[in-house]
């Protein structure tokens, strides 16, 4: 009996502890942000190597940048280390003034050798994020000969060739420019890494924040650093947290555990947006929804047949939809916000006209493709809609949800629906990969390129355009360009079918201020404040 | 008669059984070995037929050449392929699992970081699932046809075919957001975190073993739900094969006789039937606990609880062979050794075994 007793008692007992006296809801405390999150995208959190949008966001406030663009003013890049720049007569040449008297978070001072020396690592390291530099001709043998600290508060960064300066000074504003610790990453450098193996979980920046811990698809945590040159931030400490789940979010949100959610569902959406209690964000991103039509295929290759899918795109019902939190309905390759864009949307869903063109190439009866979609919402939906349409057209399209980047990489997909995304705020890395294909073989290397992976000889006047409007230093002139050339790709029979320009969604707490999701996903926390 | 003793002397006898215990300990060996070099040879097969490029899983969509050539060189996949097989192999007998391309740690360390977290969640779930669950199904085999046996079968049935993510969805839906008596997820409260780094990994051993009660509640509070619901699902499978080895062994002859010799029920159900059943129960609690180890997966995801199952789905989706490899290298290990266990544990509970 006793025994009976004893293990009633601490089963009980163990209960009781396990559940709270006040069943209230949390809050987080006021002076800490907690951001819940899918981190299983996330490579680390070394600026040179990881490039995905949770961890640009926090690579933006453990680093510092030379220049930073305001989420709502991408056209002026603004003093951030650097506090001043010239830029030669001959547009080549930029000379930065670097800010005094900025340390890292370890205490080193922050000098123009430490900016060099990151923009020298970012580039030979040479994984994703160099693209930022090595695209305007910096590479392993020039990098340190052109990019040069002549005094400890200055720094000279030469381009291999002639480039518009905004595009220049966007590459610097990335998250890939960020400025790192040289000393500590040297400190810590194992068998000529450049500090790689530390910097996975460890930070060497001098960011409003430092990270405090980081254990991946778990949780991270950054303390608010109280030196930082700009002054200590509001918030503590913000807090990520993985939550794959949109209803967990969505539930912790209201509870006020979380204050931001970055994953929501549309249902969840939804339901906030009708209920008010949360500000919904829609960040634009500098990317579209695309179908991409392989120009090695005989029956895609026929123009007709390009345009026909233009008309196959219910683009109104899901703009209404599937797609409200997903994109904003645009037919160009110019997102808003940037110079050229076309607020022109000519197609419709139009089912008759489809059929007239499929005729006209020759497909009076239609056909059958294989259409390679990513796994997960809105792409399977988007897909099943074009394919209800194009069934009345004739096409017969069977839906392979997967992982088949690797195979449109290789120019053997029929079809391939997905959606891009760019960091630079400016309208020519889109253009690059929209409209430029300087080698149409299958061995060239220029997979990064979208017109390259559809097999698409793009017209060679079009990328004229595209690589004139990147040395044209008027800004006036370049925004003719690249609005001349929308509206070319809009009235031509692209392999590339756009119907919606990408937006990121956020959903802020009313009790959160100043956290403003930013189209290239140098999120700010240093900006925050809580009621 | 001849006074040949033919017997063995007492140095033979134990030299046979000498003999016998190292051909058993060998042949174990032998097992294990065999079982693992098949466990690897397989998943190292799968993981490079997976038509999914683990260098596109690193680099995302926005790369050149070089970046690509880079990391393509950086993962060994220029070696032919029996050459990466051959260089995992002498990694592995290092220890050496190499690195996760998804969390960019060594996944030694990763393994050592969310193994605890599953095996704190799965020794639960598995107590609380066999001290429910057997005595249920016991229970309800000795009542058969009575409303206790409708109501246990019921509730083993809605614990067997409920599909549990929705179970967790519907828990945290009503425990959490509308009466908020347990946390949203993850395993303790954020301002707890780091408190405790203690030498299992399992937060509510280390908290209890450095007496910081204040953790322990916290990782009590965040474990009961998840717990409770995997502890459901093994209950209902228990219970289910509980009553069934028990209804097997109800009809059986002897319990005719100890009922006609008078025993009471108690002294006939539970001395007589139940220790029959124990061996068949021991091999179903094993089962269950194996599967505890590695298919905690949605409820790991529900409740954002970083174990095991988690980092193993998140290794398959992003191509990531080091992580997969390690994880089912010592998701195999560990069920070997456990089967292992309830192999001697046998022998303990049906002389038949020995």
């Amino acid at each position: 009996m006793l025994r009976r007793q004893f293990l009633a008692s601490v089963a009980a007992a163990a209960v009781a502890s396990a559940l709270p006296a006040k069943l209230a809801m949390a809050a987080t405390p006021k002076d800490q942000l907690v951001i819940a999150t899918n981190m299983s995208t996330m490579r680390g959190v070394d600026p040179h190597e990881a490039n995905q949008i949770e961890s640009v966001e926090i690579l933006a406030n453990l680093y510092d940048r030379l220049v930073y663009f305001a989420p709502d003013n991408l056209a002026e890049p603004k003093p951030q280390i650097a506090t001043s720049w010239e830029v030669s007569g001959d547009g080549k040449t930029f000379t930065f003034k670097i800010r005094e008297g900025v340390t890292f978070h370890s205490g080193n001072p922050l000098t123009a050798e430490d900016v060099a020396w990151s923009l020298h690592r970012l580039v030979k390291l040479g994984l994703s994020p160099a693209i930022d530099l090595r695209q305007w001709g910096f590479n392993d043998q020039n990098v340190e000969t052109l990019i040069r600290a002549t005094d400890p508060q200055t720094l000279v960064v030469e381009t291999p060739e002639v480039w518009n300066q905004s595009l220049i000074l966007a590459s610097l504003a990335s998250s890939a420019c960020s400025i790192v610790d040289r000393e500590l990453a040297l400190g810590k450098e194992q068998d000529g890494d450049l500090g790689r193996n530390f910097m996975q979980a460890s930070d060497a920046g001098s960011g409003p924040f430092s990270l405090r811990s980081f254990r991946p698809n778990d949780v991270l945590m950054a303390d608010a650093f109280k030196d930082y040159w700009n002054g200590a931030p509001a918030m503590r400490r913000v807090i990520m947290r993985h939550m794959p789940e949109s209803s967990v979010q969505r539930l912790q949100l209201e509870a006020g555990d979380v204050d931001v959610a970055t994953r929501l569902s549309s249902t969840d959406l939804a339901k906030f947006e009708s209920e008010g209690g949360v500000d919904i964000q829609k960040v634009p991103g500098f990317g579209f929804y695309y179908i991409a039509l392989n120009q090695k295929d005989d029956i895609l290759s026929r123009p007709q047949v390009r345009e026909a899918f233009r008309y196959l795109i219910d683009y109104e019902g899901l703009s209404n939809s599937i797609m409200r939190y997903y994109g904003v309905m645009r037919q160009t390759i110019i997102p808003s916000g940037l110079p050229g864009v076309l607020d022109e949307a000519p197609y419709k869903l139009d089912v008759e006209k489809a059929k007239a063109l499929l005729a006209e190439a020759g497909l009076p009866d239609g056909f059958s493709k294989t259409c390679y979609l990513p796994a997960g919402t809105p792409y399977f939906e988007f897909a099943q809609s074009l394919q209800a349409n194009a069934a009345k057209a004739g096409i017969k399209l069977e839906l392979l949800v997967g992982d088949y980047l690797g195979k449109f990489r290789e120019r053997v997909t029929d079809i391939y629906f997905a959606r891009s995304g760019e960091r630079l705020p400016d309208p020519h890395s889109i253009l690059q990969s929209y409209a430029s294909n300087a080698d149409n073989s299958d061995g060239a290397p220029l997979s990064g390129l979208l017109a390259w992976r559809s097999a698409w000889d793009v017209p060679k006047d079009m990328q004229e355009q595209v690589a004139a409007a990147a040395r044209e230093t008027d800004a006036t002139r370049r925004a003719e360009i690249y609005t001349a050339l929308n509206q070319e790709y809009l009235e031509s029979s692209p392999a590339l079918v756009t119907s919606f320009e990408r937006i990121d969604v956020k959903a802020v707490g009313k009790q959160v201020s100043g956290y403003t999701g930013h189209p290239t996903w140098v999120t700010r926390w240093d900006t925050v404040t809580k009621a | 008669m001849s006074d040949t003793d033919l017997s063995p002397t007492g140095h033979e006898a134990r030299w046979q059984g000498l003999t016998e215990a190292l051909r058993k300990v060998l042949t174990s060996v032998g097992v294990i070995l065999t079982t693992l070099i098949g466990l690897l040879v397989l998943t190292f097969v799968i993981g490079r037929m997976v038509p999914a490029d683990p260098v596109l899983a690193i680099l995302g969509d926005t790369f050149d050449q070089t970046a690509y050539d880079r990391v393509y060189q950086e993962l060994g996949l220029d070696q032919p392929l029996y050459a990466q097989f051959f260089h995992y192999v002498q990694n592995i007998l290092h220890l050496d699992f190499g690195q996760s391309n998804v969390t960019k740690s060594l996944v030694v360390d990763d393994l050592a970081r969310v193994f605890p977290a599953t095996v704190e969640l799965a020794v639960l779930a598995i107590c609380i699932g066999t001290l429910f669950g057997v005595p249920l199904g016991v229970i309800s085999a000795v009542r058969r046809g009575t409303w206790v046996d409708h109501l246990a079968r019921v509730v083993g049935l809605l614990g067997h075919s409920t599909p549990i993510f929705w179970l967790g969805t519907m828990v945290i839906l009503i425990f959490y957001a509308m009466l908020g008596w347990i946390p949203g997820g993850g395993r303790i409260d954020l301002y707890n975190d780091g408190l405790v780094e203690g030498p299992t990994g399992m937060l509510i051993l280390d908290a209890a073993l450095a007496r910081e009660w204040e953790v322990f509640r916290s990782a009590l509070h965040h474990i009961l739900a998840p717990a409770l619901l995997l502890g459901y699902a093994a209950m209902a499978y228990l219970s289910r094969m509980s009553r069934s080895f028990m209804l097997e062994q109800l009809g059986q002859e002897y319990i005719l006789t100890a009922r006609a010799k008078g025993l009471a029920q108690p002294a006939i159900v539970w001395k007589h039937a139940f220790r029959n059943i124990r061996v068949q129960l021991l091999t179903v609690i094993t089962l269950a606990f194996c599967g505890l180890l590695d298919g905690a997966v949605l409820i790991e995801t529900v409740f954002g609880w970083p174990g095991l199952g988690q980092y193993l789905t998140a290794a398959l989706f992003y191509a990531d062979m080091n992580a997969v490899l390690g994880a089912v290298l010592l998701i195999g290990l560990i069920s070997i050794l456990i089967n292992l266990l309830s192999d001697v544990v046998y022998r303990f509970v049906d002389p038949r075994t020995r």
